[in-house]
């Protein structure tokens, strides 16, 4: 069978060096090469975008396109076709990025030997290949895996409901009393049943983990409360293993920019393994603080006085599927995940964890959160040379449901279609919108600090009432939308005063705002 | 004292009786359907004030039996609460946007299942509910 010559695009504005290329082509059998030469980055993209082309030949410098910008838009014109670039004999270096970048190889000019470059290119071209169905492969691996384990935890729910339901059923005496000794055995059973449901969530959590499709909502919130709550959750199972669970809250702990269901997972598996690995008469401590030397962090520690770890698993134990080899402490075993999603979701909030331990000596388990600063939110906004107002605004934009949200489910999907329709509404270097800083009772609130006068504010607000028209199914479920704002008039700028002060004095005024606003609103209902 | 009518939707026999027992403790009274196509059938001939609702069913999903029951007229007004073992995330803002009043994960606990109900029934909440576990 006859093979089809492969196109060659030839992207170099030197006329001598393209002279000596083309000389290199006519050495070969005419039908196995066809080359087209073009002198501009522009007519190259515009020729790629047409597609036909096997393999670019690409000059770093260009007219009208250097160095890995060209590689750049020869891949954004042909994301699939490979790239060899052309280099002089001082920018190995460069040529050295430009593989980085995705080329596929370098070639030197003034050292190509006749027969290297038709080898070259035909290399190119198989290397790419190879490399795209890898790619693919990888794809649809991780793709099955997805879907397998989606089904395998659909088809693991549906009995372990029924387990659930009998269970709960005889401990309820809805079939007839029970004598102590059933009843002990059935609390068994359902421990188990939660500890099996636990393990199937930790599954799909991880699936969501590995498929980038984990969630998380930051707002401003309170690390002392998910402590509480951690700390309520898990005191029955501590007591019950004879552990004393306690938590040592810092004086005045500043709120974080974090997701509060996220931090009380994160806190539910430290504790949970650390009362797992803590003896009867141990003690497991919640603590959390400012971090002296970096106070835009607050750190979050898990002490426990169980059996530690040696100091060359500290890093291991926060591998997936990690499980430790002596099992003589832990009573129950997991799938060896927690610790893998803790990690994930505190790197996905902007944190850091770490765990400091010896054997016998007990562990550390210590994650960081970066604080809520509004100074820092509105900042980037004061860097504005010329505001076009000389007032700053609190928008509030209020949503509640006609009849109570019926699940906690419906009311965080609103929250979080109104939250990106609110994103699409403000102007970047204008306004922000405020991350969630409390849970107002019936409605959901928002609030967008917006440096603008009255008259911008009203803009901002029919926008917004606009967009939020648009949502067809807002009318249907007859979702209450309201919108209101309160000004303030900038203060006299000082002049010589650095621009963190200002922030700092900003910052506090419209806290002062947001505080008052809420205190009337919790006066009206 | 409640006594008003629910029609569960579940192939599976086991989760119907468990789920039968558990509001029957409650004082409501339990009608059954095993598949998409019983469901409007069922409804009608009991007219149910609310339908927990499997998604995956034989002759149909959950979502196929949401779009019959709205249009019926007298059938689209009965609350639906969505109670399924598929995954919550991608199941449960389309649930909502079909219809449904909540969206369930399978195993749902007892007491959030009872509140649930008591919220879609307008019924006050009772803190006593069989079933805290």
């Amino acid at each position: 069978m006859k093979e089809r010559a492969l196109q060659v695009l030839l992207v170099e504005d030197n006329a001598g060096d393209a002279r000596l290329l083309r000389e290199m082509f006519s050495k070969e059998r005419a039908e196995s090469f066809e080359l087209t030469h073009l002198l501009r980055m522009s007519e190259a993209v515009t020729h790629l975008a047409k597609g036909g082309v096997d393999i670019v030949l690409l000059d770093m410098g260009l007219p009208d396109g250097h160095g890995l910008d060209t590689v750049r838009r020869a891949h954004a014109a042909a994301p699939g076709v490979p790239v060899i670039v052309l280099t002089g004999l001082d920018d190995e270096a460069l040529a050295a990025e430009a593989m980085k970048e995705g080329a596929q190889d370098y070639l030197i000019k003034g050292q190509i030997e006749n027969r290297a470059l038709p080898r070259a290119l035909r290399h190119a071209i198989e290397r790419h290949r190879m490399q795209t169905e890898t790619d693919l492969i990888r794809t649809n691996q991780i793709q099955f895996k997805d879907e397998f384990l989606s089904h395998v935890s659909h088809e693991l729910r549906s009995p372990l409901t029924a387990i659930y339901q009998f269970v709960t059923i005889l401990l309820d005496k809805l079939a007839g009393e029970l004598n102590m000794e059933q009843h002990e055995y059935l609390e068994i059973v359902l421990r188990n049943v939660k500890q099996l449901q636990s393990m199937i969530d930790d599954l799909v959590e991880v699936t969501r983990v590995q498929a980038g499709k984990l969630m998380i909502e930051p707002q401003c919130t309170s690390v002392s409360d998910a402590i509480v709550y951690t700390v309520n959750t898990l005191q029955g199972a501590a007591t019950a293993k004879g552990i004393t669970l306690s938590s040592v809250m810092g004086h005045r702990l500043p709120s974080v920019c974090a997701d509060p269901t996220r931090i009380r997972q994160i806190l539910i598996i430290l504790v949970d393994n650390a009362i797992k690995f803590t003896p009867a008469n141990g003690a497991v401590k919640v603590q959390a603080r400012i971090l002296n030397e970096k106070p835009n962090l607050l750190v979050v520690e898990v002490s426990d006085s169980g059996c530690g770890i040696s100091t060359d698993m500290t890093e291991r134990v926060f591998e997936r599927l990690y499980q430790v080899t002596d099992n003589g402490q832990a009573g129950r075993k997991g799938l060896g995940l927690g610790l893998y999603i803790c990690k994930e979701l505190v790197t996905r909030q902007g944190g850091h964890i770490w765990v400091t331990s010896s054997p016998q000596q007990g562990s550390i388990f210590s994650f960081t959160l970066p604080v809520f600063s509004l100074a820092h939110l509105i900042s980037p906004l004061l860097k504005n040379e010329e505001w076009p107002a000389d007032s700053v605004a609190l928008v509030t934009v209020e949503i509640r449901s006609p009849d109570g949200w019926l699940s906690k489910e419906t009311r965080e999907e609103w929250s979080r279609d109104t939250r990106s329709l609110l994103q699409r509404c403000v102007l970047p270097d204008l306004d922000v919108l405020l991350p969630k800083m409390e849970s107002g009772g019936s409605g959901e609130l928002f609030q967008v600090v917006a440096f603008a006068d009255e008259k911008g504010v009203a803009v901002l607000t029919k926008r917004i009432r606009e967009q939020f028209q648009r949502l067809n199914h807002c009318k249907e479920s007859g979702l209450i939308f309201s919108t209101s704002y309160r000004l303030l008039k900038r203060a006299p700028t000082n002049a010589s005063a650095p621009r963190e002060d200002l922030a700092d004095e900003m910052a506090a005024r419209i806290e002062d705002l947001i505080k008052s606003e809420s205190l009337e609103r919790t006066v009206r209902s | 004292m409640s006594n008003k009518k629910i029609l569960i939707v579940d192939d599976d026999p086991d989760v119907r009786q468990g789920m039968n027992l558990r509001l029957r403790a409650n004082q409501y009274e339990t009608f059954f359907a095993a598949d998409a196509l019983s469901v409007v059938v069922e409804a009608r001939k009991h007219e149910p004030d609310l339908i927990i609702l499997d998604l995956g069913l034989p002759a149909g999903d959950g979502f196929v039996v949401m779009e019959r029951l709205k249009a019926i007229p007298s059938l689209a007004v009965i609350p639906v609460i969505v109670v399924s073992a598929r995954d919550a995330r991608a199941n449960q803002e389309r649930a909502v946007k079909a219809g449904a009043k909540a969206f369930l994960q399978k195993p749902v606990d007892n007491a959030q299942l009872l509140a649930v109900i008591r919220q879609a029934l307008g019924e006050p909440a009772q803190p006593a509910d069989q079933g805290s576990l």
